[in-house]
């Protein structure tokens, strides 16, 4: 399947050239339950982390406190210039991460508007016109340029969101589950994808319970668990962990 | 039944011929009306969106307090209005009762709990993942609002139309307040009334069939952009 590869030396020179984001003492309580209990997180450009745990386990939670969309109790934030109270980074935040739903949402209107969405409102008719007919290259969607982008697919929806991504251009790229419900050929398009937003230099996390889907993508796995989030060394471990409910057995085996 | 038929005949006959009085006194129903509703759309849509989507102490209180005055009579509005602005009323020095401008006034109180608590009601609906995919994509909380908004449109819009139909047709408020003075203050709503006592049913009517045409044609509208406007390209 072809896909198109657009140079990105345009966008990649508005992005920083080194991302070294870290993250923290991130802490969140909802009426008195703890759902991140102190979570330390660096994230660095060309970096694929995948975010494994159980359901509930805080990590759409943990994925918009690193996107600037939840505000954390405590935790502190250093995007290279020292480390900084939450009120004073979240516009440095929203500006360099952007956060992808488990199920993208899509604007009443086209998906030539949706795409158009991640551009700046100040640009002129012909930029935004030849950025648009890029992303739409891009992610393989000139075909539904003019369709309605309620209609779509999930696969279709979700390079839509991937679209979107690339234009917007984001350091960090924080992505919920992206692969949930599709089938294998929507799946190819969507690592495929993923695989030309990491090389372009973009940190990427990805929360999935699938961890060997993404073996080949990421680089690192990590684990969220009782709030508290730790490396994971083998691929069959964060499975155990996160893709389906334990038994007791497995919890011994686990401890 | 002869009566009824006699007086919807001279009715019609009273529109077509352009009668200046009828037709003075539906302009100045429109004219005070399209006010308020201009008046109260903007800060109610901002005051309805702080409810559905801010995190204040009071946000609930305020809530309820506008859903109570859903249901205020407008003669209740009309009172309060006329004792604050009577000559020993605290805004007497205005000198704005009797006059258009009181009428815009009441039409705005009678409005706005109507427009805060549907658009309210359409914002609370509105998918949350709305609001954080155009902030994730780089929206100003401005735009972000004016993009959650536009998603809720037709909500939002069935809300206008609610307001509009409700003041341009209340009596109350626009009884007391403007004094249904001919040429000046007399609207369709007082103007039904008072032709209405008077016996004289053929104005009435015509006035009444104006009001119905415009709710037909609010609705019609309505429905034309739900169903033609679903998306653009």
């Amino acid at each position: 399947m072809d896909y198109f590869i657009i140079s990105r030396a345009r966008v990649d020179s508005q992005r920083d050239t080194m991302i070294n984001i870290q993250f923290k003492g991130i802490a969140k309580h909802y009426r008195r339950r703890t759902i991140l209990d102190g979570v330390d997180i660096s994230l660095q450009d060309s970096q694929c982390t995948l975010l494994c745990g159980a359901n509930g386990a805080g990590k759409t939670t943990l994925l918009k406190i690193m996107a600037g969309l939840v505000r954390p109790d405590s935790g502190t934030l250093n995007t290279g210039l020292g480390e900084m109270k939450w009120r004073r980074c979240i516009k440095a935040l929203k500006e360099k991460a952007m956060y992808m739903h488990q199920q993208p949402y899509m604007f009443d209107a086209s998906v030539r508007r949706n795409i158009a969405y991640a551009l700046p409102p100040m640009l002129s008719h012909e930029d935004r016109d030849k950025r648009i007919y890029e992303a739409l290259a891009w992610a393989n969607l000139e075909p539904l340029a003019t369709a309605s982008a309620t209609s779509l697919s999930g696969g279709e929806v979700q390079r839509v969101a991937l679209a979107r991504a690339w234009l917007r251009s984001p350091s960090v790229l924080l992505l919920d589950e992206p692969t949930t419900n599709m089938d294998h050929d929507a799946r190819l398009r969507t690592h495929n994808l993923l695989r030309q937003l990491k090389d372009q230099g973009m940190a990427i996390v990805i929360s999935s319970h699938d961890a060997l889907q993404f073996q080949s993508l990421a680089c690192r796995q990590l684990l969220l668990k009782d709030g508290k989030i730790s490396p994971v060394n083998t691929i069959t471990q964060a499975e155990n962990v996160s893709a389906f409910p334990i038994n007791p057995l497995q919890q011994h085996q686990q401890v | 039944m002869d009566t009824l038929n006699n007086a919807t005949f001279e009715a019609i006959q009273l529109l077509a011929s352009g009668d200046s009085e009828l037709w003075n006194i539906i302009g100045i129903s429109f004219k005070v009306s399209t006010t308020a509703i201009l008046i109260a759309t903007p800060p109610s849509l901002l005051l309805a969106f702080l409810l559905a989507y801010g995190n204040f102490p009071g946000r609930r209180l305020l809530i309820s307090v506008f859903s109570t005055l859903l249901s205020i009579p407008a003669v209740v509005v009309g009172l309060t209005l006329y004792l604050i602005l009577s000559r020993q009323g605290p805004l007497g020095d205005l000198k704005l009762l009797f006059t258009q401008s009181a009428m815009v006034l009441g039409q705005i109180v009678l409005c706005v709990p109507i427009l805060v608590a549907m658009c309210h009601s359409a914002l609370q609906a509105a998918d949350r993942r709305a609001w954080e995919t155009a902030r994730t994509l780089g929206a100003g909380p401005a735009r972000a609002v004016v993009t959650v908004m536009h998603e809720v449109r037709f909500g939002l819009f069935a809300a206008l139309l609610a307001a509009y139909g409700r003041i341009i047709a209340e009596v109350g408020a626009s009884m007391m307040l403007g004094g249904n003075i001919l040429n000046a203050t007399r609207n369709i709503p007082t103007a039904i009334a008072l032709e209405t006592s008077k016996g004289e049913f053929s104005q009435g009517i015509a006035l009444g069939i104006v009001l119905l045409i415009l709710a037909f044609i609010l609705n019609g509208l309505l429905h034309y952009f739900q169903g033609k406007g679903r998306f653009a390209t």
